[in-house]
């Protein structure tokens, strides 16, 4: 809440109480038009000798009647401009919250779009400014101004008023924020539950199909959806009603207002022409205080996003702070893992299991084994994302997770789905290394094997990756990834399973591509089955965080019986 | 107003009892203006209040009167709008579910499914908004008008004037800044998916080592995304500023005017200020509509977007045009000529394939990506139609279009590559197609299926939830999952597209035993470019860019020494 609310309203103060004076002087404008009108007619109806006897009223009118309408165009571009830093803001917050633990993320989240969530919330809560905050405080300001002016007049009266628009702008918004609240939450309830249900059901759309059970899904959505249409439609009734009683108090308003006035003219307190003008500044104040009910109910619609934005918080936590001091070569590293045991939880079992290993610079490994093998998570541990728990894994004897933000000169990481930014093919690229020239982006392309299509564009590099669609195939988006990476130019490349889903001969060219493109890199990989595990320097067979056997394609091949019948399997040998 | 509202069942008789009510709101307003007028005058004339208490009353029941009826064009236009969106809903989710899992991946399930939800309140928001701001538009200003210049001449003039020129700014400005967000379109576009984009990549960006300098780019990209959004603006307010300007110099002059008029004697007290205050209720409904506006633009766009995906063409077939009552050992399934093409010109998915399966036999589909599998196995499981071609299905004398029917549906078991997890149970996972299977059938399935044991150690059992916020599974379990549901329901005919490539070997060897049970005495059609499959299957197809280039039992096709050769031979090549 504090941080995401109180810190903006404290780093903007200056900005909002402009922007709050700006709005109340449109509003008291056009109170003013009406007012002077109703004076001037009422003085012209008088028929001075001279017009310019109301002269001043006439300017006034013109005045007043102009200046509403611009101060109002201000209001409106200052206010959203105010919201739209708010919102800039936010949004950097959002991702230095997020950044540290990025690697983590995904399986600290399961819910797949928590991501486009989060960036909706921020957008959402731009709107407390601009449809609560704002008009609350300046109907509460002009509710002030109302009662101080009246009491000039008569302390009794103001009273009067006093309580009249207590209703309107505090008693009638609390009732309604009170009586919606537990209903809007079961209504968002309720929708989740929809949403979840209907995304199920699209997304096993051929499951529905096939087992005829759609009509029976059609009907219990339709239940669902009557049951929340129950709860709106007495919010909405709720809500109508509400009006028609602020539109009643309103009118008993006007109606005292007349009583009052010419009780205050009979007593000569007042002059006969402010009757008109007071009675007709009533109704344009109406159109202030009304809506605050409306927005102050739009409160609890809020709750749900900022509560999501507060729970990032437990994204944070200890980052490895200290950074790399000693001056190592880069071109050389050698990894180690020394008696390394890692687990997720206190509770679970070793996701990894004492494991030992050295990889030499210009090294090509394949790590084998079933899916929750603990491959990734190897994977992971060598790129300083985790911890070990027990042991060592050092790069050239410096500790994995001590390399933080540098870890990218040593080390880079193709993955299963290569993330393509929604900009050009060029500046995809060009992530790599930002100060890549265009030759050096192009020879990156040519090692890819990817030059070719895209020269066959009709934007060529300036294509832009997303409106592709469908025509930027799995082979390559990662061989755009793997030129990306080519750029990075690391001495190690770690591959976590870049050609899983694709065909075969699709998986042997792209391999083919990779194998030569990374030659004097040290190259682990991670796969689940055995074409072009020939071409690596040493197989390591994962099961259950431990190594079950290792070695040379040729020498596992003759010696262990199970490498030797999957490797059969996988290849068609016997066909 | 637009085509889709007017399509919409009841809409002319909801939109004729809203301007009847809107007509005698109208009517109150003028009298509710009378009255309080006459009040003022007769006060101002230094009459007393209990000679107007008449008058008072009168004010206060047309008032009162005023709002009833709003509130009762509310409710009306609600319910009706209620109505409608309910109509579309049931209409669009019937139509998805016929159009299937192409439908589905062309246009993406959060797009449906935002539709299904958002967009259907967008448009009941729309219809609730648009029907008593169109009556009220096109009556209130009209009964105003005529009364003002039955009262005054002069000041009916300005009114009416006023009117066309604060439309026309309002359109015209209005259009300005239409034109202004479409030139700067796509590039507006960029900047606003910008900071999505880079939360989705936030992993690929670390990887990079870009993440932390990465959010001096994302201030940069908002903070254009800001100025660029002001400059739009700066434009489109304008022509809510035209609405507020014009309103306000049009009542300041009617004001000035009336207040020189009474000056020269030629009107009276009263009706100048009746005048007064009907001028703005005269412009409401014009403000009412442009604060509503943007409001009402997304439930426009929805509305179309819904009826679109209604308004997808679907043969509509004759129910005793197509039946199976049963799959055997007699039933034959034939293709003719069946072609697929896509959406780009002069590309076929399939071309002309021929194809003809008798009983019970496991046939294996085979070829690169593209070549076609993943389209004849929507064509055989019935999700999809060709756009040429026959079939002839036993049972049938006519040959017939599609297999997209439920009869045919009715008969198959359909395995894709990731098979579909259900946030369920289990137990309804696995029952999903036959939802009143006993739990005893269940474990019996699960237990061919090999799932027993691991089900077993969870937790809750058979009951544990499973699917997307449940129990994790991998993708090997996912798989068996399937099998079990396959298992329980015993349908004669099995479809499976791919269902093994994302997994590791072993896992794919140990459901291979599996699978091979359940295919026993069954029609399987396996699509698949794991050539080792093919040992298995009774006949092969071979496809190669939507053509059967090959088929042949498995010794024909090795002794052919032909494509399927080839294809064995490139997959070897380059392995020792």
């Amino acid at each position: 809440m504090k941080e995401w609310f109180v810190d903006y309203i404290r780093r903007y103060w200056r900005r909002f109480i402009v922007i709050l004076i700006v709005s109340l002087l449109a509003v008291l404008c056009g109170a003013a038009l009406m007012y002077t009108s109703g004076y001037l007619i009422s003085k012209a109806a008088l028929r001075p000798e001279n017009v310019l006897m109301i002269y001043v009223p006439i300017v006034a009118v013109r005045t007043f009647g102009i200046g509403r309408a611009v101060i109002q165009y201000i209001a409106r571009l200052i206010s959203h401009d105010a919201t739209l830093r708010i919102l800039s803001e936010m949004r950097i917050q959002l991702y230095k919250r997020l950044e540290p633990r990025a690697l983590l993320i995904r399986s600290k989240v399961r819910t797949g779009n928590i991501l486009g969530l989060l960036s909706d919330d921020i957008e959402h809560l731009q709107d407390v400014y601009l449809r609560t905050i704002f008009p609350s405080i300046v109907a509460l300001s002009v509710y002030f101004i109302v009662i101080f002016s009246i009491g000039w007049f008569s302390l009794s009266f103001a009273l009067i008023m006093a309580i009249y628009l207590f209703v309107l702008i505090i008693l009638f918004p609390i009732i309604s924020l009170w009586m919606t609240k537990k209903k809007s939450q079961k209504i968002n309830r309720q929708r989740n539950h929809l949403y979840q249900n209907l995304t199920d059901a699209v997304l096993g759309v051929t499951d529905m199909m096939i087992s005829g059970r759609s009509h029976e899904f059609i009907h219990q959505h339709e239940k669902e959806e009557n049951e929340i249409t129950k709860v709106t439609s007495t919010l909405h009734s709720m809500s109508r009603l509400r009006e028609f009683m602020s539109q009643g108090i309103i009118g008993l308003i006007v109606v005292s207002m007349i009583v009052w006035s010419s009780g205050m003219v009979n007593t000569h307190q007042i002059p006969g022409t402010l009757i008109a003008a007071f009675v007709l500044v009533v109704f344009t104040l109406s159109e202030i205080f009304i809506p605050v009910s409306e927005s102050i109910e739009k409160i609890s619609q809020y709750q749900t996003s900022l509560k999501r934005l507060v729970e990032t918080s437990h994204f944070e936590t200890e980052e490895s702070k200290n950074e790399l001091d000693h001056i190592m070569n880069p071109d050389k590293v050698t990894i180690r893992l020394d008696h390394v045991y890692f687990r997720y939880d206190n509770e679970s079992e070793w996701t990894i299991h004492d494991l030992n290993l050295s990889i030499k610079q210009g090294e090509k490994i394949a790590l084998i084994g079933r899916s929750g093998a603990g491959k990734s998570s190897l994977i992971k541990l060598i790129y300083g994302a985790l911890k070990p728990e027990k042991g060592l894994l050092t790069l050239n004897g410096i500790p994995a997770t001590h390399f933080g933000e540098k870890m990218s000169d040593f080390v880079s990481v193709l993955n299963q789905t290569p993330y393509l930014f929604d900009t050009t093919i060029r500046n995809n690229i060009r992530l790599g290394d930002q100060l890549a020239s265009e030759d050096e982006i192009k020879r990156a392309a040519k090692r890819a094997k990817l030059d070719e299509y895209i020269d066959s564009l009709p934007l060529g590099y300036q294509s832009v990756v997303d409106e592709m669609g469908e025509n930027f195939s799995g082979g390559q988006r990662q061989r755009l990834a793997l030129a990306r990476v080519l750029l990075q130019n690391t001495s190690i490349v770690l591959m976590d399973e870049p050609t899983v889903g694709l065909d075969p001969s699709t998986e042997k060219d792209l391999l083919d591509t990779m194998f030569e493109a990374m030659k004097g890199k040290t190259l682990i990989w991670v796969t689940h089955h055995l074409v072009g595990a020939d071409k690596m320097d040493k197989v390591i067979f994962i099961e259950d965080g431990k190594i079950e056997m290792q070695g040379h394609h040729r020498e596992l091949m003759s010696k262990n019986e199970r490498y030797r019948r999957l490797y059969q399997l996988d290849v068609p040998y016997q066909l | 107003m637009n085509r889709e509202l007017m399509s919409y069942k009841g809409i002319k008789l909801i939109l004729a009892l809203i301007s009847v009510i809107t007509m005698i709101q109208s009517i109150c307003i003028v009298f509710q203006a009378k009255w309080l007028s006459d009040i003022i005058s007769s006060l101002f004339a230094g009459h007393s209040l209990s000679s107007v208490s008449h008058q008072i009353i009168y004010f206060a029941m047309a008032f009162t009167a005023r709002y009833a009826l709003s509130l009762l064009i509310k409710r009306r236009a609600y319910r009706f709008a209620q109505k409608t969106g309910t109509r579309l809903r049931e209409q669009m989710m019937a139509k998805l579910f016929q159009l299937g899992p192409a439908f589905v991946r062309r246009e993406g399930t959060g797009n449906l499914v935002t539709l299904v939800l958002e967009g259907i309140s967008q448009v009941k928001t729309f219809i609730e908004l648009i029907l008593p701001r169109m009556s009220s538009m096109g009556i209130t200003p009209v009964v105003i008008l005529a009364v003002v210049f039955i009262e005054n001449r002069t000041s009916g003039v300005i009114l009416l004037v006023t009117m066309p020129i604060l439309i026309v700014f309002m359109i015209l400005l209005g259009l300005a800044a239409q034109k202004k967000m479409d030139l700067q379109w796509s590039a507006y576009q960029t900047l606003s998916n910008h900071f999505v984009d880079s939360l989705r990549g936030i992993e690929t960006l670390k990887f990079l080592g870009l993440s932390k300098k990465h959010g001096t780019s994302i201030k940069r990209v908002s903070e254009k995304y800001r100025t660029m959004t002001m400059g739009t603006l700066r434009l489109a307010f304008l022509s809510s500023f035209a609405l507020d300007f014009f309103t306000m110099l049009s009542v300041a002059t009617v004001a000035v005017m009336l207040g020189l008029q009474l000056i020269n004697g030629e009107i009276f007290l009263n009706s100048a200020l009746m005048i007064l205050i009907l001028a703005p209720e005269y412009f409401l409904p014009v403000r009412e509509l442009g604060a509503d506006y943007h409001a009402t633009l997304n439930g426009k766009e929805a509305a179309e977007a819904i009826q679109s995906i209604i308004d997808v063409p679907i043969e509509q077939k004759k129910k005793n045009l197509f039946s199976l009552s049963k799959w055997d050992e007699n039933s034959e399934l034939t293709l003719n000529k069946v072609s697929v093409f896509r959406e780009e010109e002069g590309k076929m998915s399939l071309n002309c394939i021929n194809l003809s399966v008798k009983g019970f036999k496991k046939v294996g589909i085979i070829g690169e990506s593209g070549a076609g599998k993943s389209t004849l196995i929507d064509i055989l499981s019935g999700f999809m139609t060709p756009s040429e071609g026959e079939i002839k299905l036993s049972e049938n004398e006519h040959s017939l279009t599609s297999l997209t029917h439920e009869a045919w549906r009715k008969h198959i078991t359909y395995i894709p590559q990731t098979p579909y997890i259900f946030s369920q149970s289990v137990l309804d996972n696995v029952r999903f197609y036959k939802p009143n299977a006993s739990v005893a059938e269940v474990e019996k399935a699960l237990e061919q299926a090999g799932l027993a044991e691991l089900v077993e150690g969870f937790p809750d059992g058979i009951k544990e939830q499973i699917g997307n916020g449940g129990r994790m599974m991998s993708g090997g379990q996912e798989q068996r999952i399937a099998l079990a549901r396959a298992f329980l329901c015993q349908r004669p005919i099995i479809l499976l597209d791919e269902p093994t490539a994302h997994l590791d070997i072993e896992t794919e060897y140990e459901l291979k035993e599996t699978m091979m049970s359940l295919f026993n005495h069954k029609l399987v059609f396996f699509a698949t470019h794991r050539l080792h499959w093919m040992k298995q299957m009774d006949y092969i197809i071979v496809l190669n860019q939507g053509k059967i280039i090959e088929e042949g039992t498995l010794d024909n096709l090795l002794n052919k020494k032909g494509e399927f050769h080839k294809l064995i031979q490139s997959q070897l090549e380059g392995l020792e």
